[in-house]
C-alpha cells in the first residue's frame, strides 16, 4: 500500500512537471493603424507570436538562407532605407551576380495581395521562396535551407519556442519569415501625424499634398500609397533587359510592361526608383511623369495626359513626398538585426 | 479486502478465474476484430506503377516511342490529389481532401490508402493530377505540399503538377535533355486534370488497387524534336496536361 501511495504521489509530481514544460506562446495582436483598411494577410493561418516573430527576424538577418552563407534578406532589404537596396539600379545577390530588377521595399505587406514587381507571387508566405532559389540572389534550395536549420542548435530552440516543435519544415520556415515581414507596418510619418491632427503641414507641404491628390493619388492611393495594382507608367523599354513585367505572369498582351504600383511611404530613402532603378532622384521621377511619358497600347489610362506641373508645383510635390518618411519605422530597434536585448 | 476474499471462496475460485479468462479472451477477440475490420473495410491501398508501353518503367532504361524517339527518364514526380472511389447509386459522395506526391525514385510514395465504404459497390476511382487552385493560393503548405519537395515554382506562385525529365537524341537541347514541368492555377491555363476511371469490385486484389501510369501514351502523342522544354504555365503545358488524361488505367 505504501508503495502504491508513493507511486501515486510520484505520478502526480511528474504530471505537474509535464504541465509546466508545456509550451506557452506570447501572442501578438496585429495593430491596424487608424484609417488603414482591413489587412489582406490571413492571420488565422499563421497566428502571430513574439516567438514566431523573433524566429522570423533571426531568419531574415541570417545568411544561412543563401547557398554559400553570404547573403541574407537584409543584404537587399535594409531597414534604414525602407527595407530596400539603395544605390543600385539592379540589385545584386550572391557572388555579386546582378538581377534584372531593383529590389522592392518591404512595408505594410499585411495589406498586399500580390508580391514582386510582376505580382507573380500570390501569398506572403511563399514570397521568400523566390529570393532563396533565384540564382542571382541566394541560389539555394528551400530543402537545403531546412537541412541547414536542422543542424543548428540555435534554430532547433527557436523553432521549439515558436511552434512547439523541433521538427523544422519548409512550411514553418516560411511562416516564420512571414511573421517578421508582416509586422513591418509604417504609419507614423509626418503625413500620418497630420491626419491624426498631431502635427501640421508647412505651407509648401500642404500645397504639395493638393498636387499629389490631383495627379498621383489614383494609383498611389492613401493611406497605403499604392492600390496594389499593376500599371504601365510610360517608361521607355530598356532594351538591355526587355522586361515585359506582368505579362510574363499572365501571358496577356494587355499586361505588357505593367509593373506593381509601389508604395510611396519613405520614398525619400528608397532610391533609386522604378522597377529597373533608372531614376536616382524624386526630381527625375516627377520630371518623367511631367513630360517623359512614352505612349504605348498598354499605357495607364491615368497617364494619357502629361502632368504639366509648374516648377513650383514640382518642388511642392517633393516636399509633400518627404512627409511620408517615418523615422520611427526606419530606426525601430524591434525590426533591426537581432541582438540580445531587443 | 477480507470480505472480498471471503466471497470468492475455494469452491468458486476456479469458475471465477475461468470466467475472467473468457472475459479477457472475448475482449481480445473483439479488439482484433475491430482492428482488422478497419483495415479491411475502411480503406483500400492504391499502388501506382509507372510503365512504358505496358512494361514497368525504370529510370535510365531505354524506351522507344511510336514517334521513333529513343528516350530515357531521369525524373518522374507527379501530384495525385483527392483520390476517392465512386460508388453505385451514390448521390452525395463525400469530398476527399488528400494530396500525394508520387515519385518514381521513392517506392513508399507510390502507395497510399483511400477511404472506402465496404457496404457500397465500387464502380470507379477518381482523382486529380495536380493541385487545385485553392491550395495554390493558400500560402505555405505542409506534408506533400511543403515547398521543400521541389514541386513549387518560385518566380510565379503555384505547384508543378508533374515533372518529367530525361534525355533523347531527338532533342536538340543542351545535353539532349527534355524537361516538362507542368502546372498553372490561373485560367485559362489551369492545368490540373480530373481523372475518373471505371472499375469493378474484382479489380481489388488483397485490398489494393493498382493504377498503371503508362507514359508511352504521352510520348506517342508528341514529337520530342518539337516539344521538349515546357517549364511555365501556358498553352503547351495545357496540351501536355490534357495528354496525361489518357495515361491512367486500373489493372
Amino acid at each position: 500500500m505504501k508503495k502504491t501511495a508513493l507511486l501515486l504521489v510520484f505520478g502526480f509530481f511528474l504530471c505537474g512537471i509535464y504541465s509546466f514544460s508545456k509550451v506557452y506562446f506570447t501572442p501578438i495582436y496585429f495593430d491596424i493603424p487608424k484609417g488603414f483598411p482591413e489587412p489582406v494577410y490571413d492571420f488565422k493561418n499563421n497566428p502571430l507570436t513574439e516567438e514566431g516573430f523573433q524566429l522570423g527576424r533571426n531568419l531574415f538577418y541570417d545568411p544561412i538562407l543563401s547557398r554559400n552563407n553570404t547573403i541574407s534578406c537584409a543584404s537587399c532589404h535594409l531597414q534604414q532605407t525602407g527595407f530596400t537596396h539603395v544605390d543600385h539600379d539592379l540589385s545584386h545577390g550572391i557572388e555579386g551576380r546582378i538581377g534584372t530588377r531593383n529590389s522592392m521595399t518591404l512595408m505594410n505587406l499585411a495589406w498586399s495581395g500580390t508580391f514582386m514587381w510582376d505580382g507573380g507571387v500570390n501569398h506572403l508566405d511563399v514570397q521568400a521562396i523566390h529570393p532563396i532559389t533565384s540564382e542571382v540572389e541566394m541560389d539555394e534550395t528551400l530543402e537545403n535551407v531546412v537541412a541547414k536549420l536542422k543542424q543548428s542548435e540555435k534554430y532547433q530552440h527557436l523553432f521549439q519556442d515558436a511552434f512547439g516543435t523541433k521538427k523544422i519544415t519548409g512550411q514553418l520556415t516560411l511562416k516564420a519569415i512571414s511573421q517578421f515581414v508582416v509586422m513591418l507596418t509604417t504609419s507614423n510619418s509626418k503625413y500620418d501625424k497630420v491626419l491624426r491632427k498631431e502635427e501640421q503641414f508647412t505651407d509648401m507641404e500642404q500645397k504639395g499634398y493638393a498636387v499629389f491628390k490631383q495627379n498621383c493619388a489614383s494609383c498611389h492611393q492613401e493611406p497605403l500609397f499604392t492600390n496594389d495594382g499593376f500599371e504601365n507608367n510610360g517608361l521607355s523599354i530598356d532594351t538591355t533587359l526587355n522586361d515585359v513585367g506582368r505579362m510574363r505572369i499572365t501571358q496577356k498582351e494587355t499586361d505588357r510592361q505593367k509593373f506593381k504600383v509601389p508604395t510611396l511611404r519613405n520614398v525619400q530613402f528608397t532610391f533609386p526608383y522604378m522597377h529597373d532603378g533608372r531614376f536616382e532622384t524624386l526630381t527625375e521621377v516627377i520630371k518623367h511623369y511631367n513630360s517623359g511619358i512614352e505612349k504605348s497600347a498598354t499605357l495607364s489610362s491615368k497617364l494619357q495626359q502629361p502632368m504639366s506641373l509648374s516648377d513650383d508645383e514640382r518642388t511642392e510635390l517633393v516636399s509633400f513626398l518627404k512627409t511620408l518618411t517615418d523615422k520611427e519605422f526606419l530606426f525601430n530597434p524591434k525590426f533591426s538585426f537581432p541582438r540580445k536585448n531587443n | 479486502m477480507n470480505c472480498l476474499l471471503y466471497l470468492i471462496d475455494s469452491r468458486h475460485l476456479k469458475t471465477a478465474i475461468v470466467s475472467i479468462k473468457t472475459f479477457f479472451l472475448f475482449g481480445l477477440v473483439l479488439i482484433c476484430l475491430s482492428v482488422f475490420s478497419q483495415t479491411n473495410n475502411d480503406s483500400l491501398l492504391i499502388r501506382v506503377q509507372f510503365q512504358f508501353d505496358g512494361k514497368d518503367l525504370q529510370l535510365n532504361s531505354t524506351c522507344i516511342s511510336k514517334q521513333n524517339d529513343t528516350l530515357t527518364f531521369d525524373k518522374i514526380k507527379m501530384y495525385l490529389s483527392k483520390p476517392q472511389f465512386i460508388y453505385k447509386n451514390d448521390l452525395n459522395p463525400e469530398e476527399a481532401n488528400s494530396y500525394h506526391l508520387i515519385d518514381i525514385e521513392n517506392p513508399k510514395s507510390q502507395q497510399f490508402s483511400v477511404k472506402n465504404s465496404s457496404r457500397k459497390e465500387i464502380i470507379g476511382l477518381k482523382f486529380n493530377i495536380g493541385i487545385d487552385s485553392l491550395a495554390s493560393v493558400s500560402g505555405a503548405m505542409e506534408g506533400a505540399l511543403d515547398a521543400t519537395n521541389g514541386m513549387y515554382w518560385a518566380w510565379q506562385s503555384g505547384f508543378i503538377n508533374f515533372k518529367i525529365e530525361g534525355k533523347s537524341s531527338s532533342c536538340l537541347t543542351r545535353k539532349n535533355k527534355f524537361q516538362f514541368h507542368v502546372g498553372g492555377y490561373l485560367q485559362p491555363y489551369y492545368a490540373m486534370k480530373s481523372i475518373a476511371i471505371s472499375m469493378e469490385q474484382i479489380q481489388i486484389l488483397n485490398n489494393s488497387v493498382r493504377i498503371n501510369v503508362d507514359l508511352a501514351k504521352l510520348f506517342d502523342a508528341i514529337q520530342l524534336s518539337q516539344t521538349n522544354t515546357v517549364m511555365i504555365p501556358g498553352k503547351e503545358a495545357m496540351k501536355l496536361a490534357d495528354l496525361t488524361k489518357s495515361i491512367f488505367s486500373i489493372e
